[in-house]
């Protein structure tokens, strides 16, 4: 199932399939298409949310959040 | 460059914030760079240098960066350095521990023609971690030369001094054909396979 990763709940992980948005620079965070992710933390009040990326955790706005969509199991 | 009696040559150290560049950077050159514990602490860049086989290099400090489009101004700062000296050696700084993070600005680097070495720092804590990382492989791969450090240890720091000389440019096409073979192969390139002992930078 195709969801934007704001819409993941914790610890639902998923691949990445499609970067609508600001591509290079979610790139250079390591948010790539074919990765795995899972997530770790949604902040509160349209807070940035977490997730785990192999051994790194990144941090990504609500709004690039968005533009990120993952392909749960 | 300079003349002969005194060989200047300029480096820049690069990589994402927080894999230990200033640590790195305090080792090499017995600078006082502030080190802490998270990312975006060097906001502008340090200057300092040392000396090694009759060559004088000038190191600066460049803050991390995640890539080389700046967002914000340390990133700027970054960037603006590199720009600027076309002709320095760029020291790229990987955290050994997540290598693959720092790759994207690694190749970013590479892509733009300057020449590169690369230290894989904190390789202590990666051996604390169980995690392996070849340097000889990763050398094969980019074909340029990478050195394991730990700047907290002290372990490699003379190797990456002496093997400063030996950073080259390498190209995409090239890094790319170096992972379509097997890496038993290696020997027919050209390049050499890595073994560290003479800093081979894969035939460039």
């Amino acid at each position: 199932m195709k969801k934007k990763l704001s819409e993941l709940d914790y610890g639902d992980f998923g691949t990445v399939c499609e970067i609508s948005f600001n591509k290079s620079g979610l790139r250079s965070l390591g948010v790539r298409e074919g990765k795995t992710l899972t997530m770790v933390t949604k902040q509160p009040i349209k807070g940035p949310v977490v997730v785990m990326l192999g051994e790194v955790e990144v941090a990504i706005g609500l709004k690039m959040a968005d533009s990120v969509f993952v392909e749960c199991a | 460059m300079a003349e002969k009696s005194k060989q200047t040559k300029k480096i820049l150290m690069v990589g994402n914030p927080n894999v230990g560049k200033s640590a790195l950077f305090n080792r090499l050159t017995g600078g006082e760079a502030i080190v802490s514990n998270y990312p975006g602490t060097t906001v502008d860049f340090t200057r300092g240098e040392f000396a090694v086989g009759g060559i004088f290099y000038e190191v600066t400090d460049v803050p991390g960066t995640y890539s080389l489009e700046p967002r914000d101004g340390a990133e700027e700062v970054a960037v603006s350095i590199l720009h600027k000296e076309k002709d320095a050696i760029v020291l790229i700084v990987l955290d050994a521990t997540r290598v693959e993070r720092g790759l994207y600005l690694a190749l970013e680097v590479v892509e733009r023609g300057y020449s590169a070495i690369i230290a894989l720092n904190m390789i202590d804590e990666a051996h604390d971690k169980e995690i392996s990382v070849s340097a000889s492989e990763l050398q094969r791969l980019l074909g340029v030369p990478v050195v394991a450090t730990s700047a907290i240890s002290g372990e490699g720091i003379k190797d990456l001094a002496r093997m400063t000389a030996k950073a080259c440019k390498t190209d995409i096409a090239r890094i790319n054909a170096a992972l379509e073979e097997k890496p038993d192969e290696s020997v027919s390139t050209g390049g050499c396979g890595g073994c560290m002992g003479c800093g081979g930078c894969g035939g460039c």
